[in-house]
C-alpha cells in the first residue's frame, strides 16, 4: 500500500468510503479533491520519486517536529533556528481510514519556516497516513501536505 | 439513429426498475421488525424498531451513551457491552477495543445495528444523563483565544452534575459543516446554579465546533447539549487538594472550586494555573471573590514568558516549577490536573515522584 504502482482494489473501496464519512471534519482527508484516492496516491507517489525523497523520510522529520512541539505544551517552539512549531490538542482520537489499529491524537501541528514564513500544517494520523500509506491527502484539506511544499518548506 | 434512441430508452427503463427492485429489496431485507433491548439484566426493557444503531437507538429512547463525533466512530467513547445479539465484531470497531474489552463482549454503540432482540449492560449512571435545549445568554472573550459561553436551561429547566464533569454539545449544520456533531466541554459554573451552566471554550485551529462557537453563535440562539458525563469530580476525603490547570483546563477548575465554597469543604486547596502572558489569565476576579469567602485557598498563577511590559511580579516558569517548589512530599494529597494532555503527564509524573499516590491523581486530558 502506497507503493508505486498503486491498484484500485475493493479495500481502496472502503478506505475510500472511510474518508469521506470523515466529512465534516474539515471536509475530511480528501479534501475537495476530485480525483478518486487511486489517483491521489500514484500522483503523489510519482512526485516523491520526482523529488528524491521517502514516505519514510517525510514522516520522520515530521514527527520528530512534532516531538519537539509538544515539549511546548501548546505555545509555540524555536526548532534548528530555522521553524516554529506549535501544536494544539483537541479532545478525542482518530483511527486510520486503512483500518489499521491504534488510534491517534486530535493534534493540529502548525509549522512556520522562519525565514520564508511559509506554514505547513499537519497532525499525528497525517505522519501515520504518510508513512504507512503515501497518503498526503487530497486538494483542499486542511492538512494536505503538497510533496514539493513539504520538500521546500522543511529545506528536505 | 432510431435504433440508437430506442437503445438508450430500454437502457434507461432497466435501470429504472433495478433501482426499484433495489428499493423494494432494501425495504424488505433491512426491516428487522420489532426488538427488544433488555439493559442491565432486565433494568430496563425498550421495544424498539430494528435497522438503526444502536448508539441512536438508545438516544431516541432518553439514554445517552458518552460520544463526541455523533456516532461516526472517531471517538471510541460509545461503548457498551452487548451480550446476546450485538452480531460479529465489525472492522471499524477493531481499533478502539482492547483484547481484554473483546472478551468482555464490549462495542462500539455507534458500529452495531440493531437487528435483534439484544441484551446489554451500560454503566448505571447513564440513566441519569439528559438531552438539553438552552438558550445562549452570554458570549464573552477570556483571552484573545477562549470565550466564556453562558447558556440558560430551557428544557429540562435545571441540570444535575458534579463538579468536574462535562457535556457534549451540539454543533448545527452550519457553512463549513455538513451534518452536526457533538464536541465535549467541561462546565465551569456551579452546581449550586442549576439553571443555567457556562462553558470556556477555546479556539481550536480549523476546529468545526470552536469555529461554530467564536465565529457563528450569538446571544439568543438556542442550543442542545447532554450530560453530564466523566469520572472527574472531587473525592470526599480529609486529604490536602491540589488544582493544576493550563488555558481552558480551568474549567472544571473552577466548578471544583465553587463547589468547594458553596459546601464550606473544609481541606487546604491550592490552585496552580499555568498561562504564557498576564493577557491569558482569566477568572482571576472569580478566584479572588472565593477567596474572600474561605481562608483555606492558596492561588499561584504562573506565567512561563512574561514580557517585562507585563509588569508581572508573580511566580514565573511552568506548573512543574511552582509545584516542584512547593510541594515536599506526597503524603495526604489529592490532585486532579485539567488541560494540555503533556502538561498533565507531566504533572502527574511529578506528583508521583513525590510520592501520591497514582489512584489519588485525577486528570481530564483534554485528549
Amino acid at each position: 500500500m502506497g507503493r508505486y504502482p498503486i491498484f484500485q482494489s475493493p479495500l481502496l473501496d472502503e478506505v475510500e468510503h472511510r474518508m469521506g464519512s470523515c466529512r465534516p471534519w474539515h471536509a475530511g482527508p480528501l479534501g475537495k479533491d476530485t480525483r478518486k484516492l487511486v489517483e491521489i496516491l500514484t500522483e503523489d507517489q510519482a512526485e516523491i520519486n520526482s523529488l528524491g525523497l521517502t514516505h519514510e523520510q517525510i514522516a520522520q522529520r515530521l514527527r520528530e517536529l512534532a516531538s519537539k512541539a509538544k515539549e511546548g505544551w501548546g505555545e509555540p517552539v524555536c526548532v534548528d533556528e530555522k521553524f516554529l512549531v506549535t501544536i494544539h490538542d483537541a479532545r478525542g482520537k482518530l483511527p486510520c481510514p486503512w483500518g489499521h489499529p491504534g488510534l491517534y491524537r486530535k493534534t493540529h501541528i502548525e509549522l512556520k519556516n522562519i525565514e520564508t514564513g511559509e506554514i505547513l500544517v499537519w497532525s499525528d494520523l497525517s505522519i501515520h497516513m504518510v508513512e504507512a500509506h503515501g497518503f498526503y491527502q487530497g486538494k483542499g484539506s486542511v492538512y494536505r501536505l503538497d510533496p514539493s511544499r513539504v520538500k521546500k518548506i522543511l529545506e528536505l | 439513429m432510431t435504433s440508437i434512441l430506442v437503445g438508450l430508452l430500454a437502457l434507461s427503463i432497466l435501470t429504472a426498475v433495478l433501482a426499484l427492485l433495489l428499493e423494494v429489496a432494501d425495504s424488505y431485507f433491512g426491516f428487522y421488525g420489532e426488538c427488544q433491548i433488555t439493559i442491565n439484566e432486565g433494568d430496563r426493557k425498550l421495544d424498539v424498531q430494528g435497522g438503526n444503531k444502536l448508539l441512536g437507538t438508545l438516544m431516541d429512547e432518553g439514554i445517552f451513551v458518552p460520544s463526541a463525533c455523533g456516532g461516526r466512530g472517531t471517538c471510541g467513547l460509545c461503548k457498551v457491552k452487548i451480550l446476546e445479539g450485538g452480531g460479529p465484531l465489525l472492522p471499524t470497531e477493531e481499533p478502539y477495543l482492547e483484547p481484554e474489552e473483546r472478551e468482555d463482549n464490549v462495542r462500539l454503540s455507534c458500529q452495531v445495528k440493531v437487528r435483534s432482540d439484544m441484551k446489554i449492560e451500560i454503566p448505571p449512571e447513564l440513566f441519569l444523563i439528559k438531552s438539553f435545549k438552552a438558550k445562549v445568554t452570554g458570549l464573552r472573550d477570556l483571552t484573545a483565544t477562549i470565550k466564556e459561553l453562558n447558556l440558560q436551561l430551557i428544557e429540562p429547566e435545571t441540570i444535575e452534575f458534579k463538579a468536574g464533569q462535562f457535556i457534549q454539545f451540539e454543533i448545527p449544520e452550519y457553512e463549513g459543516c455538513e451534518e452536526p456533531v457533538y464536541r465535549a466541554y467541561s462546565v465551569a459554573s456551579a452546581t449550586s446554579a442549576p439553571n443555567g451552566i457556562s462553558l470556556i471554550i477555546t479556539r481550536v485551529p480549523e476546529g468545526v465546533a470552536t469555529t461554530y462557537i467564536h465565529d457563528f453563535l450569538k446571544e439568543g440562539d438556542e442550543v442542545v447539549f447532554n450530560g453530564p458525563y466523566g469520572e472527574f469530580y472531587l473525592r470526599d476525603s480529609d486529604n490536602d487538594i491540589y488544582l493544576v490547570a493550563t488555558g481552558s483546563g480551568l474549567a472544571p477548575i473552577m466548578s471544583m472550586l465553587y463547589q468547594i465554597v458553596d459546601q464550606k469543604i473544609d481541606r487546604k486547596v491550592t490552585v496552580v494555573f499555568g498561562a504564557r502572558h498576564l493577557e491569558d489569565l482569566m477568572y482571576m476576579n472569580e478566584i479572588k471573590q472565593l477567596q474572600e469567602r474561605t481562608s483555606n485557598i492558596e492561588f499561584i498563577p504562573t506565567l512561563s514568558k512574561p514580557p517585562e511590559s507585563d509588569g508581572w511580579q508573580g511566580s514565573t516558569g511552568r506548573v512543574t516549577d511552582v509545584l516542584d517548589k512547593i510541594v515536599e512530599t506526597g503524603d495526604n494529597k489529592e490532585v486532579y490536573i485539567c488541560g494540555n494532555p503533556m502538561m498533565v503527564e507531566s504533572v502527574e509524573e511529578l506528583f508521583k515522584k513525590k510520592g501520591v499516590p497514582e489512584n489519588l491523581i485525577y486528570y481530564d486530558k483534554f485528549g
